[in-house]
């Protein structure tokens, strides 16, 4: 029996200890950084929404879930705040995607002034939401407006019901750009040859467009509802700035409550709790959404 | 957040600390004001003009932290570990929370360790910030609200320019008038901010808050606005001036007062109620396209006998255990409040001369003589008694919100009752008190 004289295959030696842990060194600054910033923020958060604290956010008395029970959910208010940023965020999530879809349809096909066009749609993208609402705040002024100076009118857009669809407006043009850049980008990547196939074929325009163009850049649209979810439920300078810090019901947003809570009204705890409820809510709609995909992406 | 924030300064603190080791020379204290804009450069103009007067002894850093909420949710933050800053400005609310939290070294001991003559302080001024008998912080930016008026549209609506309305009655029948000429599209408006109500309960001679204004040994513990009566005679006027469909004159010009200041700019209403801190950005805004009169705060009634309080800020020094940068705080406290800078600063901003001295300067008679309207101002505080000198609570800024929030509740009919309104407000209030009670002493 010949020896195979070729190189024996490594044995499995023992690890020294350095070898052991040298996998988690190269881990700990990520782990120290989540950590830090986001583990620990997020287990203080828990501990504190059972709490009630002092001026300065500390801990004073364990209350267990009276925060949830009795100071969130015994609230109208606090109700009233959920419905808003649902409805806030289903509004802005489709108009925002709308708005792109139309607008990145408009300027699909070359023309004399669709380089301007595209560039007048892809703005929102390169302007700051705090400096977007400042103008707005004027565009929109009860007595002297843009607005109610073009129409002739004496509309509070920012007071009572009306403040919800102003704000609501601000954000989808904010948004509009991003859908408008990335839905462009998904329309340029549909085969010509699928377009020459239905021509063939004698598909008119509307054919075309619900049977080749939405399917083939469903991925595209899921990822800007995403995107557009996720981006609507973080709104928070354009309320602060157009309600100039006093937002009513309608327009409370979760977030922006939260902030008040803890940088206005010194409630650390209910701020703790809401962020509780903010976590839960984004849970769900996470699950919805990866478990929609598997249905209705096409590719 | 609040975590990173505070980590943050704590970096900060350490950087000046080293920085202050390290050097030799000058002695270097933090100033942190809430002062943007036209104010932002005045108060920028006498600190350098501080730090050139007393180069080689003492050199003030000041940042601007934003406005009054913003900073003083800064130094809230920082104030877990250590307070960040020498010197601050506070606004008017913040003091009680201030007084409980015991980070300030009153000015009341720097006053006694020199013998300061702290009867220049403006006394009607002195007595917001005096608690016990202490005064705590140093009045530097006080205002007052009154009443502008815009003189040419009184004139072509055929009314007096120099008669501005003393109480809500006259404003009724007035600013019917100025709409029904077309002077202005509407006679008045005003803006839904919680301060107005403070001092429209002042104006009435009557309590915010229980346990005397929450001025006496023991703190408040409750709103007395809702059995006093203040409450439902404000929200009245909302009522019947914004909300009602027959008797509505004004429009509804949204929560603070900025769009109500910028409806007076255009011209759109004529008859407007402001901070006095807002003169000079008015009387610069409007420039020459009309003229600009200015009133008492009016009453509610037309037999109020109370009077106004001050409002704005107030600077606060921090106990840091360093003499040498405590007696350089008080040095710049005395610079800043001096008859020459408050006669500047008045001058500046329209903010209150807070040196009683910084009338007789040839500054304040000079701008007095260009601008009658700073009188006016000065003519309210002076006919005001110390005793209206306002409430104090630890939650003022919370009890401002719920105010401006159920007066706009009022307003767009989603609570049509007046009493039903003010009994909502008085029980979210009282919840807020009972809180930072529980928790804060």
């Amino acid at each position: 029996m010949v020896k195979n004289p070729a190189k024996p295959r490594p044995m499995r030696i023992k690890k020294t200890p350095y070898e052991r842990i040298e996998p988690y060194l190269f881990l700990l600054p990520a782990l120290v950084i989540f950590a830090i910033f986001l583990y620990y923020p997020f287990a203080r958060t828990i501990y504190l929404s059972t709490w009630v604290t002092d001026a300065l956010g500390r801990p004073k008395k364990f209350v267990g879930i009276d925060n949830y029970t009795i100071r969130l959910f015994g609230k109208a208010d606090f109700w009233a705040s959920i419905v808003s940023t649902l409805k806030f965020v289903g509004v802005v999530a489709l108009g925002g995607l709308l708005i792109g879809l139309i607008t990145s349809l408009l300027t699909y096909n070359r023309y004399f002034g669709s380089g301007f066009c595209a560039a007048v749609y892809a703005m929102p993208v390169a302007i700051a939401s705090a400096a977007a609402s400042m103008a707005f705040r004027m565009i929109y002024h009860p007595t002297g407006g843009l607005l109610n100076n073009l129409f002739g009118t004496q509309i509070n857009f920012l007071g009572g019901a009306n403040q919800f669809w102003a704000v609501a407006a601000v954000t989808i043009w904010l948004q509009s750009g991003i859908n408008f850049i990335f839905i462009s980008a998904g329309l340029k990547s549909v085969p010509a040859e699928l377009y020459e196939s239905c021509d063939i074929d004698g598909a008119n325009y509307w054919q075309k467009l619900f049977h080749i163009t939405f399917p083939t850049i469903s991925p595209t649209l899921f990822f800007q509802i995403i995107i557009n979810i996720i981006n609507a439920f973080q709104s928070f300078s354009q309320v602060k700035l157009l309600t100039n810090e006093s937002p009513n019901s309608s327009t409370n947003l979760i977030v922006y409550a939260i902030w008040h809570d803890a940088f206005r009204a010194q409630r650390f705890e209910t701020a703790a709790a809401r962020s509780v409820v903010l976590f839960l809510m984004i849970l769900v709609i996470t699950i919805i959404q990866f478990s929609f995909e598997k249905r209705s992406v096409n590719y | 957040m609040k975590k990173i924030v505070s980590l943050l300064l704590v970096a900060a603190m350490m950087l000046s600390i080293c920085a202050f080791a390290s050097a030799e020379g000058p002695v270097e204290i933090t100033f942190w004001h809430a002062m943007g804009g036209v104010n932002g450069e005045a108060i920028t103009a006498m600190i350098e003009d501080f730090n050139t007067q007393y180069e080689g002894k003492i050199k003030v850093n000041y940042e601007y932290q934003g406005a009054y909420d913003d900073a003083f949710a800064k130094i809230k933050a920082a104030g877990i570990s250590s307070i960040p800053c020498d010197i601050m400005q506070v606004y008017d609310i913040g003091t009680r929370f201030m007084i409980d939290q015991g980070w300030a070294k009153p000015m009341q001991e720097f006053i006694d360790a020199e013998g300061f003559d702290a009867s220049v302080i403006e006394p009607n001024i002195a007595a917001y910030y005096t608690v016990d008998g202490t005064l705590y912080s140093m009045p530097f930016n006080s205002s007052t609200p009154i009443l502008y008026y815009n003189k040419t549209a009184f004139e072509k609506a055929g009314l007096d320019p120099n008669t501005p309305p003393k109480n809500f009655d006259e404003i009724y029948e007035m600013s019917k008038k100025i709409t029904e000429s077309g002077a202005a599209k509407y006679g008045f408006g005003m803006g839904n901010y919680g301060w107005f109500f403070e001092q429209w309960t002042g104006k009435m001679g009557k309590n915010y808050v229980n346990n005397n204004n929450g001025r006496g040994v023991d703190y408040a513990t409750a709103v007395e606005f809702d059995s006093n009566g203040a409450g439902h005679d404000i929200l009245s006027v909302w009522k019947k001036f914004v909300a009602d469909e027959d008797t509505a004159i004004a429009p509804y010009l949204n929560q603070g007062n900025d769009d109500a200041k910028q409806a007076f700019i255009n011209g759109d209403i004529a008859i407007t109620l402001e901070s006095t801190a807002a003169l000079k950005t008015l009387l610069t805004n409007v420039g020459d396209s009309f003229e600009i009169g200015v009133g008492f705060f009016p009453n509610i009634n037309a037999d109020d006998v109370g009077g106004v309080s001050v409002g704005g800020g107030s600077l606060w020094a921090f106990k840091t255990g360093d003499a040498d940068r405590e007696a350089a705080t008080w040095e710049f406290v005395k610079f800043m409040t001096n008859p020459e800078n408050q006669a500047f600063w008045n001058a500046r901003t329209g903010y209150f001369p807070v040196n009683v001295k910084a009338q007789e300067t040839e500054a304040f008679k000079a701008n007095v003589a260009q601008y009658p309207q700073f009188q006016v101002a000065l003519d309210q505080l002076h006919s005001s008694a110390p005793q209206y000198a306002g409430g104090l609570l630890a939650v003022f800024s919370q009890a401002r919100a719920l105010v401006q929030s159920y007066t706009e509740k009022l307003v767009h009919h989603e609570i049509e009752d007046v009493d039903e309104c003010v009994k909502q407000l008085a029980a979210e209030i009282n919840e807020a008190i009972e809180m930072y009670n529980l928790t804060n002493y």
